[in-house]
């Protein structure tokens, strides 16, 4: 029985498990009703009423939805393995708060740390990797003439670069925010990393990572260059950057590297026991229909269409072996939800997918 | 196994590593690259050979790592003197001494494919 003195149909009616669920994932004006409903519950007002305490991604939507946000801030941490082949590094460089120091690794990982969680919580509410507010860590001037970066399951770790053929690894932003991005998908759908659901874990790092710089840039889709990369290869390299999703397969063509291997449709896909079973050959495929989708929505790519592939990353039905198709088909549901079924995004979406043969 | 060399400090021996994974695929880089001790100075030579004496690399038993997104896979094979063998080891390289071993020959094998292509 309702027994508060404003009643509120929800609440009447539905359970509070229910009720988080809307506040979290329902259309705006059902969020605001379950939130109004959700702050009568006791245990509710008590986290609305602590601000002192860890602010989580839960509890972050939740106050969001009631109009009541309390921004999240990064926590970073930017050490310095001083070209030891050990992270974390042995020293502290730089932590959350403090100002630049005299190393451009530092301060680019630093700042690309922060570009990426500031995407990942203004765009999509999400707080850090976990959606928790987890720390991010990164350890610059990784091993010696070390040109990789990669995500360790804790954090991120960059290397300087050979200085030969590759700069050092933070110059690049989207790279940085492609690192990150593993961590989010790690956490929630869990991508096996091998074959179509790698490759799909390397696009979804692409796709991301491109938005960070997109965002941070104030480009739209028609005016991003949409590299993966840029900035990377020293000028001895023929080439302009890791990977194009607007035109897979054109980024490079040097004597050393070899030609860049990215299809982008799947008449072409490369069947192979490298790269994991090509992760990062075949992204070029979801990599393109991403790229074909944002410019046919037109806007800041990082807006609907960074909002379809995040929610398909978090639905339920993603999981560790969607492949290609699987993944299409998410989006496309994902994409009428959220803006209807005869939406432009909706249409957008499928015909990208179309465009690459996935469906 | 190719034949194993005699360098300059007396050091008979051969370092054969290939790359795989990485933030990029590049298919120059992917061919395994050889370097025998004969092309190496006296310290270069030590210093390997004390590498794999302090990894325990003829005995060692790496853990098997799940692959990372973006780690590396080094495949090694070391040849010194009458010893041989190849161990095949994904970043993160948690014993610290393997992971000094494979980076001094990684990074032997850096300037031969740069020397190789142009």
């Amino acid at each position: 029985m309702c027994t508060s003195a404003q009643r509120h149909g929800l609440h009447c009616i539905l359970p509070p498990y229910i009720l988080s669920q809307i506040a979290e994932n329902g259309s705006p004006e059902l969020r605001a009703q379950a939130m109004r409903t959700l702050l009568v519950d006791p245990t509710i007002r008590i986290i609305r009423a602590s601000t002192a305490g860890p602010v989580t991604g839960t509890i972050a939507r939740r106050r969001a939805a009631a109009g009541n946000i309390l921004t999240p801030s990064p926590l970073r941490t930017i050490r310095d393995a001083g070209g030891e082949p050990e992270a974390p590094g042995a020293v502290i460089a730089r932590r959350e708060g403090q100002p630049p120091v005299d190393d451009a690794a530092v301060n680019e990982a630093y700042d690309g740390l922060g570009a990426t969680f500031e995407l990942f919580w203004e765009a999509y509410q999400r707080n850090s990797i976990d959606d928790a507010g987890l720390p991010l860590d990164a350890t610059v001037h990784y091993d010696q003439q070390y040109d990789n970066a990669f995500w360790d399951g804790t954090q991120m770790v960059f290397g300087d670069g050979d200085g030969e053929l590759f700069n050092r690894f933070t110059i690049s932003l989207d790279i940085i925010g492609h690192e990150l991005t593993h961590g989010v998908t790690e956490k929630e759908a869990g991508l096996a990393y091998y074959s179509q659901s790698g490759a799909l874990n390397e696009s979804i790092s692409d796709v991301f990572g491109s938005l960070v710089k997109q965002r941070v840039l104030g480009q739209t889709a028609a005016d991003a260059d949409w590299l993966i990369g840029a900035g990377l290869f020293t000028d001895a390299v023929q080439g302009v950057a890791l990977r194009s999703m607007k035109e897979p397969g054109t980024a490079y063509d040097d004597p050393v590297l070899g030609r860049d291997p990215q299809p982008g449709h799947m008449d072409d896909f490369v069947r192979t026991n490298e790269d994991n079973g090509g992760v990062h050959i075949n992204s070029g495929i979801p990599n393109r229909a991403f790229y074909l989708a944002a410019i046919a929505i037109g806007g800041n790519a990082w807006d609907n269409a960074g909002r379809i592939w995040y929610n398909a990353l978090l639905d339920p039905n993603t999981r560790a072996n969607t492949d290609f198709a699987g993944f299409a088909r998410i989006t496309i549901q994902v994409a009428m939800r959220l803006y209807g079924s005869d939406s432009a995004e909706a249409t957008a979406v499928t015909e990208a997918w179309q465009t690459v043969g996935v469906i | 196994m190719a034949t194993s060399s005699t360098g300059t400090s007396g050091i008979k021996g051969e370092a054969r590593v290939k790359v795989e994974g990485g933030v990029a695929h590049f298919p120059g880089r992917a061919r395994e690259q050889v370097i025998s001790f004969d092309e190496l100075e006296a310290p270069q030579q030590q210093e390997i050979a004390s590498l794999a004496s302090a990894a325990n690399f003829f005995n060692c038993r790496p853990a098997p790592q799940p692959a990372r997104p973006d780690a590396r896979t080094y495949t090694v094979c070391l040849t010194i003197e009458d010893q041989s063998r190849e161990v095949r080891v994904s970043e993160p390289i948690r014993d610290p001494a393997l992971a000094k071993l494979v980076s001094a020959v990684r990074r032997l094998s850096i300037g031969r494919a740069v020397a190789a292509a142009r």
